[in-house]
């Protein structure tokens, strides 16, 4: 016979797993698989807070209305650790064993696209930011995803067109360095080369390198003797930190730095200190922007954090928002009525107008960002500038 | 063709750096030599050294290579209870054991960074690490400099304790036969235990420089470790000069890879180098014995 000590655990056990797979009947599930570790761990923390900030608004507001009862909505974020395989699991494991209804995208094509795919194939919404929108549209044709981004070939162009507009004069020579992810093949290998010569710049250098690289001394001993004056580049934040350290520590300082990716997040420049001035990061997002809320997201972020914000924090907080409103407009948390009332959405948001168009994309507008004694200041276009170019990078 | 400077710049940064990894793979040789323990959390050992270095610059404001003496005494005190109560006990449960149990460390140790220190990518800003050396057409990162004299400074300390004092001939008779050696009044538990002692400090001090020089984050400890791996098998297992040869020897030949190939294939030709040593000098291509 067996013990009923152990029988009582086992059906505790039970009876706890049961509770932790099952949402209440009252609740409105959704969830995220978020880089909270590994290298993009630095986008992952300000999306969780803007994903976060987005279900406590509307639970703090009562809820949604479900077939005319109001519930709350649970968010459950799962860590990925910047491995895509890890981003798929998640995916899976929140479909299956938390029985979410909708889901919020993680960051970069590379994690986005794997866990995008997987909602795809279980067909369930799942509504993402930070995945630039070629890179997501080259994947397949979308039913169940959507994305509000940037378009790499506005971003690509964005600080070429902003050196020209501002009449910072360089030798017109140019140096591109990216990584061979995804996203850094579409800008770095095929964009950048293009828009380079767009704008009358001679492209003495092109160096491809792994996401996971650490040493770029000889990539940048050769911009250095082509005396390239302008050098893009495409890399995650630590290969950006690494970079920006090794051009230094090796006396090659352009005129014109552009490192994007890796730039944008406030860790970029907390490990470079000075280092980080002059750096320009193409941004599709500002507490300046004239839209709302703007101001006040980067506000309740750096008085809950104590932290300085970053734009991830106001496209994660729409692509929540936008969710949120697609599951209220569509009375039902029923896949493909959610479905179906997000591609409707038509609304400004914290990031400006959201709208998607028939490749499930809703464009950001670009704007070209510098880091300047710890914070970046809108330098172009000049509409929108909140500081002048620091020019030539001291 | 690269140009001239480049390539002899390439090739000294290439240098130098190996005398850094030398020294980030000093400690892993030591135990691995002495223990018979791939410690898999040594590059774990080196990140929480990393971190050693740069909070100790915010909180005392002496730069860290200075403090690097007591950097690698903390590290030395937070090893011994770790071997104390975990690894010791498995002494005598076979080499599997005690790596596991040290893989299991190394997870942990990520997981406990990301609680404590957030995933941030990190780096310990000092104006040195930033400034360039030019020597004609020959241009270096000062801090490879700085990193390679400590680096060659270190391992001729741990060489001089290794094979001039009582606690190296301790150590080094452990290393050739624990059973002899415990025959002959030799306290094989306490050497072991402070050989996995010094291993770790060896570690910190190789982080805190990594920290100085480059970028770092909870999770930078698999790819050193996978370096470490190649400069102790260059240089052959618990051999203290040969680590420092190995450390210049894969260092100059990843530069010479990133120079003839790209960047990108630093890390192929290390481990190309690796895995040739392996198959032709399994003990090293300066070993002769072990000490």
């Amino acid at each position: 016979m067996r013990h009923p000590t152990k029988t009582c655990l086992a059906a505790a056990i039970a009876a706890a797993s049961f509770g932790l797979s099952q949402a209440h009947a009252d609740e409105i599930v959704i969830g995220a698989s978020l880089p909270l570790s590994g290298p993009l761990a630095g986008f992952g923390s300000f999306q969780q807070w803007g994903y976060k900030r987005a279900v406590d608004e509307v639970n703090k507001a009562g809820g949604i209305s479900v077939g005319g009862k109001k519930e709350m909505v649970k968010l459950i974020i799962r860590d990925d650790k910047t491995d895509p395989n890890a981003t798929a699991a998640n995916t899976e494991t929140l479909i299956s064993r938390d029985h979410v209804v909708a889901m919020l995208g993680s960051c970069t094509p590379a994690l986005v696209n794997a866990g995008a795919l997987v909602a795809e194939r279980a067909k369930k919404p799942l509504v993402t930011g930070c995945d630039p929108l070629e890179a997501f549209k080259s994947v397949r044709k979308w039913k169940w995803v959507w994305d509000i981004f940037f378009d790499e070939p506005d971003l690509a162009s964005v600080e070429l067109k902003a050196v020209a507009d501002l009449g910072a004069k360089t030798n017109m020579k140019i140096a591109l360095w990216h990584d061979n992810g995804p996203d850094g093949q579409v800008v770095g290998g095929q964009i950048w080369p293009n828009v380079a010569k767009q704008f009358g710049y001679e492209v003495v250098q092109n160096a491809e390198f792994p996401v996971d690289n650490t040493q770029f001394t000889s990539i940048i001993g050769e911009a250095k003797s082509k005396e390239a004056e302008v050098v893009l580049v495409d890399a995650i934040t630590p290969q950006a930190v690494a970079i920006r350290k090794q051009m230094a520590a090796s006396g090659y300082t352009p005129k014109v730095l552009n490192i994007e990716k890796g730039a944008e997040p406030v860790q970029f420049a907390e490990a470079l200190g000075k280092l980080a001035d002059g750096v320009l990061v193409g941004g599709y997002w500002d507490p300046s922007f004239p839209y709302p809320g703007a101001a006040d997201l980067a506000k309740a972020f750096e008085s809950e954090t104590k932290l300085s914000s970053s734009q991830h924090i106001a496209d994660s907080y729409a692509a929540a928002q936008v969710l949120l409103d697609g599951i209220a407009a569509a009375g039902s948390t029923d896949p493909e009525k959610i479905n179906a009332a997000l591609a409707k959405t038509d609304k400004t948001y914290v990031v400006g107008p959201v709208k998607f168009d028939e490749n499930h994309t809703a464009k950001l507008p670009v704007v070209s960002l510098q880091w300047q004694g710890g914070k970046t200041v809108v330098v172009w276009p000049k509409s929108a500038k909140t500081g002048d170019l620091l020019f030539p990078v001291p | 063709m690269p140009d001239i400077g480049v390539a002899l710049s390439t090739i000294a940064s290439g240098v130098l750096l190996g005398g850094i990894l030398a020294l980030t793979a000093l400690g892993l040789s030591i135990v691995l030599g002495v223990m018979r323990l791939v410690n898999l959390a040594h590059g774990e050992f080196l990140v929480l050294g990393a971190y050693a270095g740069l909070f100790f610059l915010q909180f005392t404001g002496v730069d860290p290579l200075l403090g690097l003496p007591v950097i690698a005494l903390l590290l030395a005190a937070f090893a011994i209870p770790l071997y104390r109560w975990l690894l010791q006990p498995l002494a005598d449960r076979g080499p599997e054991a005690q790596m596991m149990t040290m893989f299991a460390v190394s997870i942990i140790l990520q997981n406990l960074f990301v609680l404590a220190f957030s995933a941030d990518t990190r780096s310990i800003a000092r104006d040195y690490a930033a400034l360039p050396l030019t020597l004609g057409p020959i241009t270096v990162p000062l801090i490879y400099l700085i990193g390679f004299a400590i680096s060659v400074i270190a391992i001729l300390i741990v060489n001089w304790v290794v094979s001039s004092t009582a606690f190296g001939r301790d150590l080094r008779a452990s290393a050739a036969d624990a059973e002899a050696a415990a025959t002959m009044g030799v306290d094989v538990k306490s050497v072991r235990m402070l050989t996995f002692a010094l291993g770790v400090a060896c570690a910190g001090m190789g982080g805190a420089l990594i920290g100085a020089a480059f970028q770092f984050g909870p999770s930078s400890g698999g790819a050193y470790l996978l370096n470490s791996l190649a400069v102790v098998v260059l240089g052959g297992l618990g051999n203290v000069l040969g680590t420092l040869a190995g450390g210049l020897v894969l260092g100059a030949l990843q530069s010479l890879g990133g120079l003839t190939l790209g960047d990108g294939y630093r890390d192929l030709v290390g481990m190309a180098l690796f895995l040739a040593v392996l198959a032709f000098r399994p003990d090293g291509f300066l070993a002769r014995g072990r000490p």
